[in-house]
């Protein structure tokens, strides 16, 4: 007890000194937790913008379908597949999909594209596609409707209600198939890639379209707890993957994603590796400050038989007590301006990663860990950079001390 | 009379081969228990350094340092810690206290080492602080004491663990004429009163003039050991 009441009053013997240790070591661990929080949301802006917008939590497609889209690739019995996923109670919702390349053309120019053939219902619940209309009319399920993005619409140099044929190859004959569609409304998602080149038609008609009767060549899955979809074990994977179709989590089917949120986590440990740096650094020289200015005192406490142990326990409660304060600090500057980004967002304006176009705020994430792990982080890390002057105050020898010789010039050894 | 402390044939160099300074050359004296002895001698004649030799805060070159037969130059650093904490109490030239805590910490600092149950402790800090006349002010920082009542307070601290033997390394050098007599005469009353041991290291006449004993240095070297 006396020790840490002795350690408490030292840290105002200099408080400038203090109030720096404290607000470096604060600062960094606020800015820590802003930064996690920011590449968390980073993440999940990204996971929001790829995952939920179009492709979904889960897939379910023939296994070698993803390589090149090949369209003779198809679920030909979706039925069945179907009353698996409703025995989920997990799953929230799911959507049967035609996808298929070709040629859009209007009266003006043509592009090559792919084309969504989407069950306008169950899509609500699965994807974004409703929200991402900014013209015309959703998708009801009437023949020869067509919906595409807004860099497409441009490019085509069509408006609502101008006429777009679609020319694609038939499944298992590769016959060409045209039919004439008319823009029911235009799409705008963000990411330039999907506004340029997806059109979205009826299920129905693009099963007509390519003469594939029932058959899909995807089912997408929204999961009720977007966690499990990461869950490569879920049953839902496991028991819907037979023979040549494959039940897979987004992690595995946007592997660019999956990259992207390894090297987030990579860099939230390189910036808290150099935080962590120059906090012991601070740590060590304001400790090393603090002891040379104390050595006489040093040498007084020994001399009334204060032991090495003594010294090395008062060093590193004066370490703890700042680094406890630093962190309740930290933690708090931390978590206010966390919070207020996670409410009004981090203006970052529009950028590409690995050709996902983020653009307007991120919400930065707050999390338990960065109020609980980041900090033991922190105390752990100063606890160790405190102990090396802890050792050298405890190795002062109270006759040079005494002296005022304490500039390594003496060859006496006492203690 | 029991000796409190002994040295055979110490020795304390300084330097390299080169430049070997001979602090103290071979010095054996007795301390016996009640002494009011002074260590006299110019400037660098190895005073503070004989002290610190017999208080165990510096090593000898060579030669003993007996506390009932036990060479204290062969002990560790925890135990030297311990032999200093139960057995000498120190009272130096001036900075002697710790700023942060108050006299009553001062005196209390020392007897919480030894592991002094804390009413007992209460206890004797009054009983240290009436004995050098600082009731009611234990509570100041040393900060708030004039250096007189610095000094005594670290003599009731060297006395509280109720040590063997009391070093006072030039204990008056940094007070005025008055208080510097006052101090000893604190210091001669608890040598009379309580049998405690003092050892001197000085240049004060005062001192001098009421030490029973005067051990005179020279270039390391023990020239005079007189009793009065």
């Amino acid at each position: 007890m006396l020790f840490l009441k002795l350690a408490w009053r030292n840290l105002f013997r200099n408080i400038r000194r203090t109030l720096l240790t404290v607000m470096l070591i604060s600062c960094s661990l606020a800015a820590l937790i802003i930064s996690d929080g920011t590449i968390a949301g980073l993440v999940e802006k990204m996971e929001n913008t790829i995952i939920r917008t179009l492709t979904g939590e889960g897939q379910i497609h023939h296994k070698d379908f993803m390589d090149d889209f090949d369209s003779d690739l198809m679920i030909n019995n979706p039925d069945r597949v179907i009353d698996g996923i409703k025995t989920k109670t997990d799953v929230m919702d799911y959507a049967p999909r035609i996808m298929i390349g070709g040629m859009i053309a209007s009266s003006y120019n043509m592009t090559g594209g792919l084309i969504y053939g989407v069950d306008p219902e169950r899509e609500l619940n699965v994807s974004r596609i409703k929200d991402a209309l900014i013209a015309g009319e959703y998708l009801s399920g009437a023949d020869r409707q067509i919906l595409m993005g807004k860099r497409m619409a441009e490019l085509l140099e069509v408006t609502l209600h101008d006429r777009i044929v679609l020319t694609v190859a038939q499944v298992g004959t590769g016959e060409t198939s045209q039919e004439l569609f008319r823009l029911s409304g235009i799409l705008e998602f963000g990411p330039r890639e999907m506004d340029e080149r997806f059109a979205f038609i009826n299920l129905a008609t693009a099963q007509r379209l390519i003469a594939s009767e029932d058959g899909v060549h995807q089912i997408v899955v929204r999961f009720r707890d977007p966690a499990l979809a990461k869950n490569r074990e879920h049953p839902l994977y496991k028991s819907l993957t037979h023979g040549d179709i494959e039940a897979i989590s987004w992690l595995d089917f946007n592997p660019s994603i999956t990259s992207i949120i390894q090297i987030s986590n990579f860099v939230t440990i390189i910036l808290g590796g150099v935080l962590f740096f120059i906090v012991s650094l601070g740590v060590i020289n304001s400790l090393f400050m603090s002891i040379y200015e104390r050595i006489h005192e040093f040498g007084i406490a020994k001399a009334m038989g204060t032991t090495p142990g003594n010294i090395i326990q008062l060093v590193m409660l004066e370490a703890l007590i700042i680094t406890i304060v630093s962190c309740l600090l930290g933690g708090t500057i931390g978590y206010l301006s966390s919070s207020w980004f996670s409410v009004y967002g981090l203006p970052i304006g529009e950028f590409e990663v690995s050709g996902i176009a983020i653009d307007g705020s991120i919400k930065t994430k707050v999390l338990a860990q960065q109020f609980v792990l980041f900090p033991t982080y922190i105390v752990l890390i100063t606890l160790a950079a405190a102990l090396y002057p802890a050792l050298f105050a405890s190795r002062i020898v109270p006759a040079v001390a005494l002296h005022g010789l304490y500039k390594g010039l003496y060859n006496g050894k006492c203690d | 009379m029991e000796n409190v402390i002994e040295t055979r044939d110490l020795c304390r160099y300084f330097g390299d081969e080169d430049v070997r300074v001979k602090a103290l050359d071979h010095v054996s004296v007795e301390i016996t228990r009640g002494e009011f002895t002074a260590i006299i001698g110019p400037s660098g004649s190895g005073k503070t350094t004989l002290l610190h030799l017999v208080g165990g805060l510096d090593n000898p070159t060579a030669g003993q340092v007996l506390l009932s037969s036990t060479n204290i130059a062969d002990m560790s650093s925890a135990a030297l810690s311990d032999f200093r904490r139960d057995h000498i109490g120190f009272v130096f030239q001036a900075y002697n206290l710790i700023p942060v805590l108050s006299a009553s910490e001062n005196i209390d600092y020392i007897m919480l080492l030894q592991g002094v149950a804390a009413t007992e402790r209460q206890h004797r800090v009054k009983e240290m602080l009436a004995l050098v006349g600082l009731e009611g002010l234990g509570n100041r920082r040393p900060g708030h004491l004039s250096g007189g009542q610095q000094q005594r307070v670290a003599v009731a601290r060297a006395m509280a663990s109720n040590p063997d033997l009391i070093l006072a390394d030039e204990p008056t050098a940094n007070l005025d004429s008055a208080t510097g007599i006052a101090l000893l005469d604190i210091m001669r009353d608890l040598n009379r009163n309580h049998g405690m041991t003092f050892v001197f290291s000085t240049h004060d006449q005062k001192i001098m003039d009421r030490a029973q004993r005067l051990i005179h240095l020279e270039d390391g070297q023990v020239v005079r050991d007189k009793s009065k």
